[in-house]
């Protein structure tokens, strides 16, 4: 198929300083886990984005001094020669598929711990991070001053070296050269500090001595919070933001915008949950159009819509599409517009998931969508290509069409089995995710800051790609509203039965905390509920809400803000120290706390419920069970533990001559049904299991490659020969 | 009882296609073959009335007119339950039009003696809704047609049919066996078939027969045809959206000199 004609513009090419950027897909700096030492998963990840045609593909944050170190958080660095050396690769890698390589060159300052080099860092005044804690800068005088700006010299320099094709001054998430210019931090009274020149003055000067050391050979290229949301006591878009990008347009071959800082960075990298496409229009597309600059510009916002990209371009919001999560969710999008392949693009769902594990420190990255995202390299996986499996003439059967399931039949269908049956016992494909991206609204009123609770509903989008993925299997057959019994899966004929049979919540209060239930929790009572029912509806609820909230992501957070949103009076208690503590590492915590306080929800933390009577929940502060606290409620509902439906499971395995008897060779459980986990692992654990289909021993995982020294030999010879054999990428 | 069910493996195509060389047919790399949807509802119907009725010596038989391609169309309903397939072709049957394909279906039915005969209403490819039709009337059987329900009476010698109307207007209506119903979608949920049942289905008997073989002659095969395809082409495009951008005032401007232009 072809390219359609209205998306030409997306591939016209532009000029960056000296070099041609030859699209407009342009993945912007992105953690990903990887840094300078885990040079195998750099190269890969990216060159797959490059395979994918993405015009140019950057390093994550790149510290250029071991004064800038955000240990256990994962940056890459340009320190020395083997740090040349390492990331050489991933230019290497992206020149190949003809791509830019770009460098976001770094330096922390005071949010950057400096864990492991036991360094300290410097900055404009002596102000502790308000990101980290208990960090202070050293005050910068002339001399530091002058250090600093030599290290992003020499890192430069290096950087060309390495063979990097566009080199970033990192000014944006409140890093060092913001600091200087926002009077948020900068408290100087020299030269450096006060007027709005002088604040510039750091990062002004530091453009122009790399653009003079190496401006004649790399783009020059500046990362900007052109808005840092707090109002008038830092830099705003349309005053302070606005009036230094003119300042330095001269000195910038390409301007790469962002909104916010690194305390509450999830208003830059916006989760879906409150957050639509392209909502930095409001700031950093308003630059452009308001004729402030007379260079290049990209910027982000989770474009994934091709027609939102076009008319971005049009409307001369950006000129260059900037991704960092839609980039990780499909590598291939823009071959997929070239191709004419709309639906085949897998969009972001804006789930964060990538970034949790960068905030948790050390992860590699996730993707719920791609389940490849960081697996290219240590397990040669590739998004578009599947090898046919070697024992393809099996039959499989999959039970149960949930994200597992769905992902699973998806990748054996791929990999040529014969014949894949996914049978769903609902009416729909989906599973959990059908009522799951149901959740996440509250009243429909923003936020104080912005924000506004919109729902999961972009995580459909988890079901909808596969859907299409399904239908155009010729050998994959779905059928639903089936439910199967023990027998007739043993009697279906298929040699290779895969349960994917997903969880349920404990009715009896069973929790991670007690490991025990709790007196008088009964969900099958009709004034208690699971949080499935929540959303069902299938029961009533009375104006006074418990939520028990003991599972560390979402749901009980969630469910709170659904009842308070239609009016209830909600308390929230978890034996945590704060509700809902994943949500920090996947940025959306912030919104939440104001979404949930907006709305009067009634927050206990550290608290365990102990009984559970009609009108009455009893409960205890953990660090004294004396402590007592009673609150006074007409329904509960219980986000406890989940149980895996593994009945069918169990049953299959039980009995191992009828199976011999009816050809059934292999049985496996994948996704929930195996362990109770996120959307993301379950979607990783079948796709995982199709891919190993036909290793020797399918259910225990292959050995990947693990990027680390060996005491006395510097190769990566382990394991790298049995995988060039299978991988679909081809490993150098 | 017997029941004979006549299928259709009809072509879906792909968005994007292009037509063959001799402008009468879409060249096949673009063309994918499946079961008509509505026959594969008859054929639900037919498999449920078999158990329903529950008789010893009940058969359920599917038969088409179609190229070796229709075969899996045939396996597939083998697969859900159908005793036995029949496949009638050879290439004088390339270009036959509704009442050629009832004709040699008229033959077929003659052989089978069913007591009942299921249609789809039509087919999803050539949407002419008239093979059932033609058929009964080749049979000279009693015949409803968009049968939405079906019900058996004890004795078995007669169906209670619902038809649907306009207005959601329901029709219901006694039919004496043997008869023809030509069936629509929704009237059961479509059974599948399990990976067994389908490796098992090339067990089951499927039979290969020529026109001759059931006593029909090319010449009289053409001679009743109704019509002949001379011509497939795409509809004409019409001239498309026109964009237009700017800031207000200009937009305004440019659709008052359109107004003007194309209005007077």
């Amino acid at each position: 198929m072809a390219r359609d004609p209205k998306y030409d513009i997306l591939f016209e090419p532009i000029q960056l300083g000296p070099k041609t950027l030859k699209n407009r897909f342009y993945q912007v700096p992105h953690c990903i886990g990887a840094g300078s030492e885990k040079p195998g998963m750099q190269a890969y990840h990216r060159g797959m984005k490059a395979e994918g045609g993405w015009g140019a593909v950057c390093t994550e944050y790149c510290s250029i001094h071991p004064e800038s170190d955000d240990t256990s958080r994962v940056s890459a660095r340009i320190w020395d020669e083997g740090d040349i050396r390492n990331l050489a690769v991933m230019c290497d890698r992206l020149h190949q598929f003809g791509a830019l390589a770009g460098i976001e060159l770094w330096y922390g300052g005071p949010h950057a711990p400096c864990m492991e080099t036991r360094a300290t860092p410097r900055g404009p005044s002596q102000i502790a991070s308000d990101y980290e804690l208990n960090i202070f800068p050293r005050y910068m005088d002339k001399d530091d001053i002058a250090a600093v700006q030599q290290m992003y010299v020499d890192a430069a320099i290096r950087a060309r070296e390495a063979g990097f094709d566009i080199i970033y001054v990192y000014g944006a998430h409140a890093y060092l050269p913001f600091q200087f210019l926002s009077p948020f931090y900068n408290r100087r009274t020299d030269e450096y500090g006060g007027s709005f020149e002088n604040r510039a003055r750091f990062w002004r000067e530091t453009l122009i001595k790399v653009r003079e050391a190496v401006g004649d050979d790399c783009a020059i290229a500046s990362r900007f919070a052109v808005d840092h949301l707090l109002g008038p006591i830092s830099i705003e878009y349309d005053k302070e933001g606005a009036r230094f990008v003119e300042y330095c347009d001269d000195l910038v071959d390409l301007w790469d915008f962002t909104v916010g800082d690194i305390a509450e960075w999830g208003q830059n990298a916006g989760p879906s949950r409150f957050f639509e496409e392209n909502h930095e229009k409001p700031y950093s597309g308003q630059i452009k159009p308001s004729n402030h600059t007379n260079k290049p510009v990209v910027g982000v916002g989770r474009v994934t819509n091709p027609d939102t990209m076009v008319a971005i371009i049009r409307s001369g919001q950006f000129d260059i599409i900037g991704a960092a999560r839609p980039s990780i969710s499909d590598p291939f999008l823009p071959k997929k517009i070239e191709e004419g392949r709309l639906d085949d693009i897998r969009e972001c769902i804006g789930c964060n998931q990538c970034i949790s594990r960068w905030e948790i420190g050390g992860p590699p990255l996730v993707c719920t969508q791609n389940a490849t995202a960081g697996e290219e390299y240590r397990r040669g996986w590739h998004p578009e290509k599947f090898h046919p499996a070697a024992n393809r003439e099996k039959s499989v059967l999959v039970v149960g069409a949930g994200p597992a399931g769905m992902e699973c039949a998806m990748v054996l269908g791929k990999r040529q089995m014969s014949a894949v049956h996914l049978v769903e016992a609902e009416r729909e494909i989906g599973g959990c995710v059908n009522w799951i991206s149901l959740l996440g609204h509250s009243d429909g009123k923003p936020n104080l800051h912005r924000g506004t609770a919109r729902g999961l509903g972009e995580w459909k989008r988890i079901v909808n790609y596969r859907q299409i993925q399904l239908d155009k299997l010729r050998n994959v057959e779905v059928h639903t509203n089936s439910r199967l019994s023990v027998e007739d899966v043993f009697t279906y004929g298929a040699e290779i039965v895969i349960i994917a049979t997903g969880c349920r919540f404990a009715t009896d209060g069973l929790n991670a905390a007690t490991h025990a239930p709790i007196e008088g929790a009964d969900a099958t009572l009709d004034w208690q509920l699971t949080p499935d029912e929540v959303v069902k509806g299938t029961k009533q609820i009375g104006k006074r809400v418990l939520v028990l909230e003991n599972e560390g992501y979402f749901m009980g957070a969630s469910v709170a803000q659904k009842l308070a949103g239609e009016g209830h009076e909600v308390t929230l208690v978890t034996q945590a120290k704060e509700i809902a503590p994943y949500m920090e590492y996947t940025l959306e915590a912030p919104m939440l706390h104001r979404d949930l306080h907006r709305l009067g929800v009634d927050i206990h933390v550290y608290t365990m419920i102990e009984k559970i009577e009609p009108g009455v929940c009893h409960a205890y502060n953990i660090w004294n069970p004396a402590h007592k606290l009673r609150f006074e409620v007409d329904s509960v509902v219980l986000c406890t533990a989940r149980l895996s439906n593994d009945e069918l499971y169990r049953a299959l395995k039980a009995d191992k001559p009828r199976l011999e008897r009816e050809g059934i060779e292999a049985v496996y459980v994948i996704g929930d049904a195996s362990a109770p986990r996120m959307i993301v692992d379950s979607i990783f654990d079948g796709h995982r299991l199709a891919r190993e289909i036909d290793s020797p021993n399918p259910e225990m995982p292959l050995p990947f490659i693990r990027e680390r020294r060996l005491w006395g030999d510097s190769g990566n010879e382990d394991y790298l020969a049995q995988l060039r054999n299978t991988a679909d990428v081809a490993l150098a | 009882m017997k029941i004979l069910v006549c299928v259709k493996q009809v072509a879906s195509l792909d968005e994007e296609f292009e037509l063959g060389g001799d402008g009468l047919s879409v060249d096949p790399e673009f063309v994918e073959w499946e079961l008509n949807e509505w026959d594969s509802f008859a054929l639900e119907a037919a498999l449920r009335l078999r158990e329903q009725i529950g008789a010893s010596g009940d058969e359920v038989v599917v038969a088409t007119v179609g190229a070796e391609v229709a075969e899996d169309g045939l396996l597939g309903c083998l697969a859900r339950g159908a005793d036995r397939a029949v496949r009638v072709w050879d290439e004088s049957l390339a270009s036959a039009d509704v009442l050629v394909v009832a004709r040699v279906l008229a033959a077929v039915a003659r052989r089978e003696q069913p007591d009942l005969v299921l249609c789809g209403v039509q087919s999803s490819d050539a949407v002419n809704g008239a093979t059932g039709t033609a058929l009964a009337g080749l049979l000279a059987l009693r015949r409803v047609a968009v049968v939405k329900r079906i019900e058996p009476e004890p004795e078995g010698r007669a169906l209670v049919v619902e038809r649907e109307l306009e207005g959601g207007l329901l029709e219901r209506l006694r039919v004496k066996l043997p008869a023809l119903l030509t069936v629509q979608t929704g009237i059961f949920e479509p059974r599948y078939a399990t990976l067994r049942a389908i490796k098992q289905a090339r067990e089951k008997p499927l039979e290969r027969l020529g026109p001759g073989e059931l006593g029909l002659s090319p010449e009289e095969l053409s001679g009743h045809a109704g019509a002949r395809l001379v011509a497939l082409r795409p509809p004409e495009r019409g001239e498309g959206a026109q964009l237009l951008d700017g800031s207000a005032d200009r937009i305004a401007a440019r659709i008052l000199e359109l107004v003007r232009e194309r209005v007077g």
